[in-house]
C-alpha cells in the first residue's frame, strides 16, 4: 500500500462513519441566515444613528461615492482596553501572533545592542505571553510552527518551535550567520538573512542632559552578507550571497516576494519605501510586475486575491481625531483606485478590510495610534487595540500571521 | 426566496446535506462540529442567491471548499479530534495494523493546513483530476501539484508511524532525520 492509497482509504472510512444531519437541518440554515440579515441590518442603524457627520469616500467598483458603515467581519476580536494586548487579537484571516518591544542594553561604555522582547499569542488560553531566550520569532501561516533566533547574534542554528506545545521541536545548523527570518507565504519556505556582525549594534550619539540617558545610533552600512532558503519541514537548502553595498544600513531583513520565487529587502534612497529584489541566486533583477509600485515599509503588500496593493499615508483630514488615509492602488499600473481610513496599512484581514495604525489624536497633538480594522469603501473604522501609551519610552511592533 | 424556493430549498438539504457533510467534516480534519458549522455557512450563502442557482449541489461544494481553504471564518486552534475506537484485539495482525495505519493517518490529516486537507479530499475523496481542482479552489494545476506533494511529505513528518508505506506517484520523500541538519552552501 502506497501513502496516496491510505489517504484515500482513510477518508473514505472516516466519511463512512458520519450520520446525517439532525432532522430540521434547512430549518436551521435559514434561521442562521435570517439572523444575520438581521444583524446587518441593526449594525448599520446604530451606525448611522452615531455618525453625525461623514466623509463621503469613493467605491471601490463603482467609483461613485457612498457612505458606509465599518463593518464586523467574521472572526473579530477586539480589546480596544489593551494598549499593550494582553488577550488575542484578530480581524478575518489575521491574528496578532505576537508582537515585540525594543530596547538598547549597553554591553560596553561605547556600545550597546538593541534587544527585541517577544510576546507570542497562546493558542489554548488566546493570551500573549513573553518569552525570553529569542532575539527574533517569525510564525509560519496556520500559527502551528515558528522559527527563532537565540540572543546573541548572528547564531549558527535556528529553532523550529511547536506553538501548539511550546517546545522546539528541532535545530537547524547553518554555516553562514543568521539574524533574520521569514517563512513563504504558503509556510513551505523558510528564508533566513545571514550577517558577518550583529546587526543590531547600536553606537551612543548624544546624551540627555537632565535625565542622563545615551540616545543610541545604528552603524552606516551593513554586516549582512546574504541569505539562505530553507525547506521548512526537512530543513535543508542554500545559500547565496548577497553583497551589502552602501544602500542598506543595520538590520535589512529580507523577505519573500508574493510567490516567494524571489526576495526582496528595502533600500535607503531618495525616498521612503524603496524597495529591491533578488532571485534566489543572490542576483539583484526587477521587481516582479504585481510589486513593483509596492512600498517596503507598507507590511500589507497585495491583498489575498492579489488585485489590490496597499500603499501609504496619503491624506490627512483634521478633527478630534484627525483621521488618516492610505492609497490602495492597481498592483499593475500603480494608479490610485480608493482610499482607505488608516495611517499605516499593516496587513490585510479579507480582500476588504485591513488592519492599520490609526492615530486617535488631533493633527495638531502628538501622534498616538492604535489598531483599527478598516473596511474599503467606508470611513469609519473599528478600534481592535487601545490607544498607544508612553510612546516615546516604549515601542512595541506587531507581528500578524494567517491562522 | 418565495415558497416554491423554499421547498425546493429544503427538498435539497433533505437529500444531499448527509453527502454534503461526509465532505464538510473531512476537511475540518474529523471535527464533526466544525463540519456541520461549515456546511450550514455554505447553505445559508446559497440560500441568499437559490433561485438564480443552475446547479445547487456544484455551487454549495464550491463554497465548502473555498471557504474552507479561505478559513476566514475558522479559529486556527484544533478543537479535540475524537477518533473511532482502538481496533478490536484479537484481530488479525495484519488487518490491526491497518486499521491503526488508518487512525494514525486521521489524526496526521487533522493537523495539516486546511488548504493541504482539502486538497487532498479534493484528490483522493472526491477523485478529481488536478485541472478539476485547480478551477474549483481557484488556483493552477502546478499549485495543486506542488501542494499535494508536500501535503503527503508533511503527513510522513507528523506520522513516522507511515515510514513503511511506498511514496506516491511522483514523490521525493523528505528526509526524517529531525537531528540538526547541517546545511551547506
Amino acid at each position: 500500500m502506497n501513502i496516496e492509497e491510505l489517504v484515500r482509504d482513510s477518508l473514505r472510512e472516516q466519511a463512512s462513519g458520519q450520520a446525517s444531519p439532525a432532522t430540521g437541518f434547512a430549518d436551521r440554515v435559514l434561521a442562521v441566515r435570517r439572523r444575520r440579515i438581521r444583524r446587518l441590518a441593526s449594525v448599520a442603524a446604530a451606525t448611522a444613528a452615531v455618525v453625525a457627520v461623514a466623509v463621503s469616500v469613493p467605491l471601490l467598483e463603482s467609483g461613485r461615492t457612498d457612505v458606509r458603515p465599518a463593518e464586523v467581519i467574521d472572526g473579530t476580536v477586539a480589546h480596544p482596553d489593551q494598549w499593550l494586548p494582553r488577550d488575542m487579537i484578530a480581524a478575518g484571516r489575521t491574528v496578532l501572533a505576537a508582537y515585540y518591544t525594543e530596547q538598547t542594553v549597553p554591553t560596553t561604555p561605547y556600545r550597546g545592542v538593541a534587544r527585541r522582547t517577544y510576546w507570542l499569542l497562546d493558542p489554548q488560553t488566546e493570551k500573549y505571553h513573553m518569552i525570553s531566550g529569542f532575539s527574533h520569532v517569525a510564525i509560519a501561516p496556520g500559527m502551528r510552527t515558528a522559527a527563532v533566533l537565540e540572543q546573541s547574534l548572528p547564531t549558527h542554528r535556528i529553532g523550529i518551535l511547536d506553538l501548539t506545545t511550546g517546545k522546539i521541536q528541532r535545530w537547524i545548523k547553518v554555516q553562514h550567520g543568521v539574524g533574520g527570518l521569514a517563512f513563504s507565504r504558503d509556510g513551505s519556505k523558510l528564508l533566513a538573512t545571514t550577517y558577518s556582525e550583529n546587526p543590531d549594534v547600536r553606537a551612543p550619539s548624544t546624551v540627555n542632559e537632565k535625565t542622563g540617558e545615551w540616545s543610541w545610533q545604528g552603524p552606516l552600512g551593513s554586516p549582512r552578507d546574504g541569505f539562505y532558503v530553507l525547506d521548512a519541514v526537512s530543513g535543508t537548502g542554500r545559500w547565496s550571497s548577497v553583497p551589502s553595498g552602501r544602500e542598506i544600513n543595520g538590520r535589512e531583513d529580507f523577505a519573500f516576494s508574493r510567490t516567494g520565487e524571489q526576495v526582496f529587502s528595502r533600500i535607503v534612497g531618495g525616498r521612503d519605501g524603496l524597495q529591491q529584489f533578488y532571485d534566489l541566486d543572490g542576483n539583484r533583477i526587477a521587481a516582479p510586475a504585481n510589486e513593483k509600485y509596492l512600498r517596503s515599509d507598507v507590511d500589507a503588500r497585495l491583498s489575498p486575491n492579489g488585485r489590490l496593493a496597499a500603499l501609504g499615508l496619503t491624506k490627512e483630514v483634521g478633527g478630534s481625531p484627525g483621521k488618516s488615509y492610505s492609497s490602495i492602488r492597481d498592483p499593475l499600473t500603480g494608479k490610485e483606485i480608493t482610499k482607505v481610513r488608516g495611517a499605516q496599512l499593516l496587513a490585510w484581514a479579507d480582500d476588504k478590510h485591513l488592519i492599520a495604525w490609526e492615530r486617535t489624536t488631533s493633527l495638531d497633538a502628538p501622534y498616538v495610534p492604535r489598531l483599527v480594522l478598516v473596511t474599503i469603501g467606508s470611513d469609519e473604522v473599528v478600534p481592535l487595540s487601545g490607544p498607544y501609551k508612553n510612546i516615546g519610552k516604549v515601542v512595541w511592533k506587531p507581528v500578524f500571521a494567517e491562522r | 426566496m418565495n415558497a416554491e424556493g423554499l421547498e425546493s430549498f429544503r427538498d435539497f438539504v433533505d437529500s444531499r446535506s448527509s453527502a454534503l457533510l461526509k465532505t464538510a467534516v473531512l476537511l475540518c480534519g474529523g471535527d464533526r462540529h466544525a463540519g456541520e458549522d461549515l456546511l450550514q455557512n455554505a447553505l445559508a450563502k446559497a440560500a441568499g442567491r437559490w433561485q438564480r442557482i443552475d446547479e445547487p449541489e456544484a455551487y454549495v461544494r464550491r463554497i465548502l471548499y473555498r471557504q474552507q481553504v479561505s478559513r476566514w471564518r475558522l479559529k486556527w486552534r484544533r478543537r479535540e479530534v475524537s477518533v473511532a475506537e482502538p481496533p478490536e484485539a484479537g484481530a488479525a495482525p495484519d488487518a490491526a495494523s491497518a486499521a491503526e495505519l488508518r487512525l494514525v493517518m486521521r489524526e496526521a490529516l487533522s493537523r495539516l493546513t486546511a488548504r493541504q486537507r482539502t486538497v487532498l479530499v479534493l484528490r483522493y475523496f472526491e477523485d478529481l483530476p488536478e485541472a478539476d481542482v485547480a478551477r474549483l479552489l481557484g488556483c493552477s494545476v502546478g499549485t495543486v501539484r506542488s501542494t499535494t506533494h508536500r501535503s503527503l511529505a508533511r503527513l510522513r513528518v507528523l506520522a513516522p508511524e507511515l515510514a513503511a508505506l511506498g511514496p506516491a506517484d511522483g514523490e521525493e520523500l523528505p528526509s526524517r532525520d529531525f537531528s540538526p541538519a547541517e546545511v551547506r552552501p
